[in-house]
């Protein structure tokens, strides 16, 4: 299965790859318009991302709005080795997780939150039609978190255990018990 | 591979990479990104810089100070506004009293925990936190409830590490 990182390219659809590179120069040199063309073309991928990671509009908005200014100043590390799309995804995926943990952190000591637990979801009849999205943002935060780094991004386990600070059995078993959830709510229990 | 695994490897397939936000951040962002150059040349002030920033404040200040006596009457419309944050502030002022009377009655009390005072200033960090974002928006009750909660968990705090061993248990 190819990860949507590989396939997220689709800004030089409309925007040709030298275009891209002219702006990400100019944007690199302060031209903020260059950057605000950055921003409108890649902006679709950046939120549908951020919104899979956190699984909540508002937050989503926020971490998408705190990559592109972490963006303006980490223009300098892109060097073109890879696909600007596939570096972005990557600053994204990890400025993303760590706002979510410092989010997180605040609130919870604030509120002495525990972490979210499964919301129960009626199992649906194992149709052709499913709702991924919707479905993901329903799974708890960890898994939620492993599933979209891992199933859908096509990052390692190795490296989900090193962006979320936990153990690599551990990203495991988070993605084992999002495939769990999956299955219950899509109604293929029987299998 | 099971039914189940083909459905889901087919909807990741088909899963949009993109999705558009609801409301346009690109304002935000440019906000933050000024935010940023704003802190960057403060901390790459000269002193020279530093000093005439410190004389624009001190004329600021006579200007405003003749401004009150003279026409006072402009100040009346912007003292509206900052009603409201100044009940947030009497608000402040009382919990300190709270606190600093509580801090004084359990003065010779033993402490259950060492790190209580590294956990009082976190609550006062976060306090602050909470009343600078209420400066900008002083009606937001949001925030208004949040600093309400963070002065109970203070009092908690201190009644709690002074309490008794046997209300412990």
């Amino acid at each position: 299965m190819e990860p949507i990182q590989q396939r997220a390219v689709p800004s030089t659809s409309v925007f040709g790859s030298s275009d891209e590179d002219c702006c990400i120069s100019a944007a690199k040199a302060g031209d903020k318009q260059a950057f605000k063309s950055l921003y409108d073309n890649h902006i679709g991928n950046v939120y549908g991302l951020c919104y899979r990671l956190t699984g909540d509009k508002g937050l989503a908005e926020d971490a998408a709005q705190e990559v592109f200014i972490q963006l303006w100043n980490k223009l300098d590390n892109y060097q073109g080795q890879s696909k600007f799309s596939t570096w972005l995804h990557s600053v994204t995926a990890n400025i993303t997780v760590s706002y979510m943990r410092k989010q997180r952190n605040w609130v919870q000591r604030m509120f002495s939150l525990e972490a979210s637990t499964a919301m129960s979801l009626p199992s649906e009849v194992c149709s052709t039609e499913v709702d991924l999205e919707a479905l993901v943002v329903r799974l708890p935060e960890r898994a939620r978190m492993v599933f979209v780094l891992h199933a859908i991004e096509g990052y390692r386990h190795e490296d989900i255990a090193t962006m979320l600070g936990m153990a690599v059995g551990s990203s495991k078993a988070q993605f084992h018990r999002a495939k769990q959830l999956l299955k219950t709510w899509m109604g293929c229990n029987d299998e | 591979m099971s039914k189940f695994e083909q459905k889901l490897e087919e909807s990741i397939t088909s899963l949009q990479s993109e999705k558009q936000p609801e409301r346009d951040l690109w304002r935000g962002i440019e906000l933050g990104i000024a935010a940023q150059h704003h802190n960057n040349d403060k901390e790459t002030d000269t002193p020279y810089a530093s000093h005439r920033q410190w004389f624009a404040l001190a004329a600021s200040v006579c200007v405003v100070t003749l401004l009150w006596f003279a026409v006072p009457s402009v100040f009346t419309s912007i003292s509206g506004e900052t009603t409201n944050y100044a009940v947030i502030e009497k608000m402040s002022q009382q919990q300190q009293l709270q606190v600093n009377r509580l801090l004084t009655s359990f003065e010779r009390t033993p402490v259950l925990t060492e790190d209580w005072q590294a956990q009082l200033n976190e609550l006062d960090e976060a306090a602050s936190a909470v009343k600078q974002a209420l400066k900008s928006d002083p009606d937001n009750t949001a925030l208004i409830r949040m600093l309400h909660h963070v002065h109970q968990q203070q009092i908690a705090l201190i009644e709690r590490v002074h309490a008794p061993k046997w209300q412990q248990i």
